[in-house]
């Protein structure tokens, strides 16, 4: 358990409260509320189509809520108007996709060097040296030079992870980000991932790996029909749920 | 509102409303002739003699394009087995046919033809006129073998390899994959593709003014030269444009359309 | 030397029935030389600018703006859809005839035939440059400008850094395609009376009776033409591959 005693006491870093969502007729969040202090790794758990990339997309601004409220450190995502405003809430908060989304294009150095080099304006140097030290923590030092269509998929979703901690991050959020990976290649990602949150960086993790999610988040999130059914320690979630829907969802899996 | 505001920040910059359709072009070319009869009213009634002398032209492009399409088919199946044999004397020869005719201008092509091909053809003691509306008919159709021997190719190398192993694990030799396995999953593929070459060979059938065949743009070149009127001229260019136009884009759509059709299946 | 050497040429070439003779005339041989001259500079021009009004009329098709992106489509549709002797014939016998009447005769008139065919085949080919363009840029998967965005990319610096990149490698094969069809499409200046190597051809073989031997050398000035940016076409996507996918 990561749990410590300061757990309680740090300040909260993202809270949603009732947001709503929908796409056309398709209401897709029925007001979702969340906390998340800071360090904390809370992880979201729920059937597909539940909506959990929707908050997750909502959080970093890609969506905006029709109703409720998205607070991030101290901006209010939900009453951000301008494309401005909401590149710099993503300059904040690291996202990182089920599907790795690298840029083919360019070389693995050069993806992770490509966003501090041209949006946080970090000269050339210094993001090379950084791009480095990120591929050592994640294992790949002698993968700079190679191409994204040249790794395995779990090689390109850690680069992928590099990309995202490049930009100093105060958040990041990990959507399925091993669901398109091959079985002996999921192992690579999560113990990055434990790693990250080891060292005390805030995470949302939407994820179907329940032992994983369990091992390493404070919280855990159940969501059903755009909605959190339930939420809690991932004692009292895996172990005794209290909501019938949580218990099928979490039984359903375990067989 | 919400949607709206979704919509508006997942929206990608190309995205524009999907392409006019034909009736919406016809209500437009409709009216752009409305007002030009407006305008040019005593033009307009000229043009409208001169409409038997260009509708026999139009008859010419008509002829000539059908003619070449179906020569050009034709033929292009025919080098298109030729180039998807593995035998190396049978494909090689093939594929430079398919080269030369593919890299020479078309309208170096159709002088070509009209310039180098006798006037008259002599069968046994009968001597057959070879006018030059059929060699340029060739010179589009030669070309057009050309691209059809492509399409072809290129149709046969879009089946997936596992239809081959399939077929060859049920003991199929490769005609007999390529007869009745490979090509009638290529139909689909060649229709779109052949239907816009029709479309080129039509537009293209204009070169054929350039050796003296009097098709539609030629007519309308006489008409403009013996009227010799600026409002008139102007009026027989757009009428000649307007023309292909409305012969082209409808084949053009549909082309489109079956394209959308089929990539789904 | 180079007499010489044209001398042998012209009498290795008669022995297969082939009469070049006209290489011998400097009046004949200087236009045809000149021909294929005009005939590279038609090319090199109508590639550049074509390439620039490709640009252009795929950002205006791509803008998202209805009021800029329809009539765009207008033009892209009727260009494509009309033959391009036609779009000549009409700007050089109606548009030219309007210029020069409202400029007061044709020797005012700034613009000449090579210009106006520079013209046609810029806009022509822009048109179809920018489709294969826009095709290139819709091919870009959606997610890719996702994970720019939530990177702090803005709209314009992932399209910049990020999608066009993608896009011009996508469209590059329809756009050497497409240059190759505008090479080919020089040829028609010949039909006004632009000295190219076609129409310079067309005089000589008028006066003699060569037509074949002519023909051989024009099929050869655009296949090395053609080869060439082919050639160029090919440098560049083994340039701009990305390794493990296949461009
Ligand atoms: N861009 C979109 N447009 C329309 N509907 C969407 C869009 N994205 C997601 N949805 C719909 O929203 C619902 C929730 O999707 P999502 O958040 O991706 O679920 P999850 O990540 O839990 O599987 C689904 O019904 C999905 O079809
Ligand atoms: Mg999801």
């Amino acid at each position: 358990m990561p749990h410590t005693e300061t757990h309680h006491e740090r300040p909260t870093l993202v809270q949603l409260r009732d947001v709503h969502l929908s796409f056309g007729s398709n209401k897709v969040l029925k007001g979702v509320d969340l906390n998340v202090r800071q360090g904390d790794a809370v992880s979201i758990i729920g059937p597909s189509g539940s909506g959990k990339s929707t908050i997750l997309r909502c959080i970093n601004g890609l969506l905006a809520p029709e109703r409720g409220e998205i607070v991030v450190g101290n901006t209010p995502v939900h009453a951000l108007k301008t494309e401005a405003d909401r590149i710099a809430l993503r300059k904040r908060i690291g996202f990182v996709f089920q599907q790795y989304n690298l840029f083919p294009h360019l070389s693995v150095l050069e993806n992770i060097v490509i966003a501090p080099t041209r949006i946080l304006g970090t000269d050339r140097q210094t993001a090379e040296r950084e791009a480095r030290e990120l591929l050592a923590r994640v294992r790949l030092s002698d993968k700079a030079d190679a191409y994204p269509g040249q790794l395995s998929g779990g090689q390109q979703q850690r680069v992928a992870i590099a990309r995202a901690l490049a930009m100093h991050p105060e958040l990041v959020l990990f959507d399925e980000v091993t669901s398109a990976l091959d079985p002996e290649t999921v192992g690579e990602v999560l113990a990055v991932i434990r790693e990250l949150v080891q060292d005390g960086l805030t995470c949302i993790l939407v994820t179907h790996e329940m032992r994983f999610a369990e091992e390493v988040s404070h919280e855990i999130v159940f969501t059903e029909g755009g909605e959190i059914v339930e939420h809690g320690t991932p004692q009292t979630i895996f172990h005794a749920p209290r909501n019938p829907r949580t218990h099928g969802f979490i039984n359903a899996l375990r067989n | 509102m919400a949607t709206e505001n979704n919509t508006l920040i997942l929206k990608a910059p190309w995205v524009f409303p999907t392409v006019s359709p034909v009736a919406l072009w016809l209500v437009a070319l409709v009216a752009a002739w409305a007002v030009l009869g407006q305008l040019y009213a005593d033009s307009i009634r000229l043009l409208l003699l001169w409409v038997p002398h260009l509708a026999k032209g139009l008859q010419m492009n008509i002829l000539t394009s059908v003619l070449a399409i179906g020569i050009g088919t034709v033929l292009g199946l025919l080098v298109g087995a030729l180039e998807l044999s593995q035998a190396r004397w049978i494909n090689t020869p093939a594929r430079w046919y398919v080269q030369v005719f593919r890299n020479a201008p078309l309208l170096v092509l159709i002088f070509f033809t009209t310039y180098v091909f006798p006037f008259e053809i002599k069968i046994g003691s009968i001597y057959l006129p070879f006018p030059d509306w059929i060699k340029a008919t060739i010179g589009l159709a030669l070309p057009a073998s050309a691209h059809i021997a492509e399409i072809l190719r290129g149709a046969v190398q879009s089946i997936p390899t596992p239809q081959w192993e399939a077929s060859a694990s049920l003991a199929f030799s490769r005609s007999q994959t390529l007869r009745w396995i490979i090509l009638p999953q290529c139909v689909k593929r060649v229709l779109p593709p052949w239907m816009n070459l029709y479309a080129m060979i039509t537009m293209s059938t204009t070169l054929a003014s350039l050796v003296g065949v009097t098709e539609l743009l030629e007519s309308a070149k006489n008409a403009s030269n013996t009227v010799n009127r600026t409002d008139f001229t102007i009026l027989v260019y757009l009428a000649i444009l307007t023309l292909f136009f409305a012969y082209c884009y409808p084949i053009t759509r549909l082309t489109r359309r079956l394209e959308k059709k089929f990539s789904f299946h | 030397m180079i007499e010489s050497l044209l001398n042998a040429f012209i009498a290795a070439a008669k022995i297969i029935g082939l009469n070049y003779s006209f290489l011998l005339s400097a009046y004949e041989r200087g236009p045809w030389l000149e021909g294929i001259g005009i005939t590279i500079g038609l090319a090199l021009l109508s590639i550049v600018s074509s390439l620039l009004v490709g640009i252009v009329v795929a950002s205006l098709l791509t803008s998202g703006k209805p009021w800029l992106a329809n009539p765009t489509r207008a033009f892209v549709e009727l260009t494509r859809n009309t033959p391009t002797l036609v779009q000549l014939y009409c700007a050089f016998f109606v548009l030219n005839m309007l210029i020069n009447q409202a400029v007061g005769g044709a020797q005012n008139n700034p613009l000449s035939a090579f210009a106006w065919v520079v013209i046609v085949l810029s806009l022509h080919y822009g048109a179809i440059h920018a489709e294969a363009l826009r095709a290139g840029i819709e091919a870009v998967p959606k997610v890719t400008r996702e994970s720019a965005l939530s990177l702090g990319f803005s709209r314009s610096e992932s399209l910049r850094y990020v999608e066009l990149p993608l896009a011009m490698r996508f469209a590059l094969p329809s756009l050497v395609n497409n240059l190759v069809n505008l090479v080919k499409s020089t040829a028609l200046g010949s039909a006004i009376a632009v000295g190219e190597v076609t129409y310079a051809s067309l005089m000589i073989w008028t006066q003699r009776d060569n037509v074949l031997e002519l023909m051989i050398f024009i099929f050869l000035v655009y296949g090395i033409l053609t080869l060439l940016v082919a050639r160029a076409g090919s440098w560049l996507e083994t340039h701009l591959r990305m390794p493990g996918y296949g461009h």
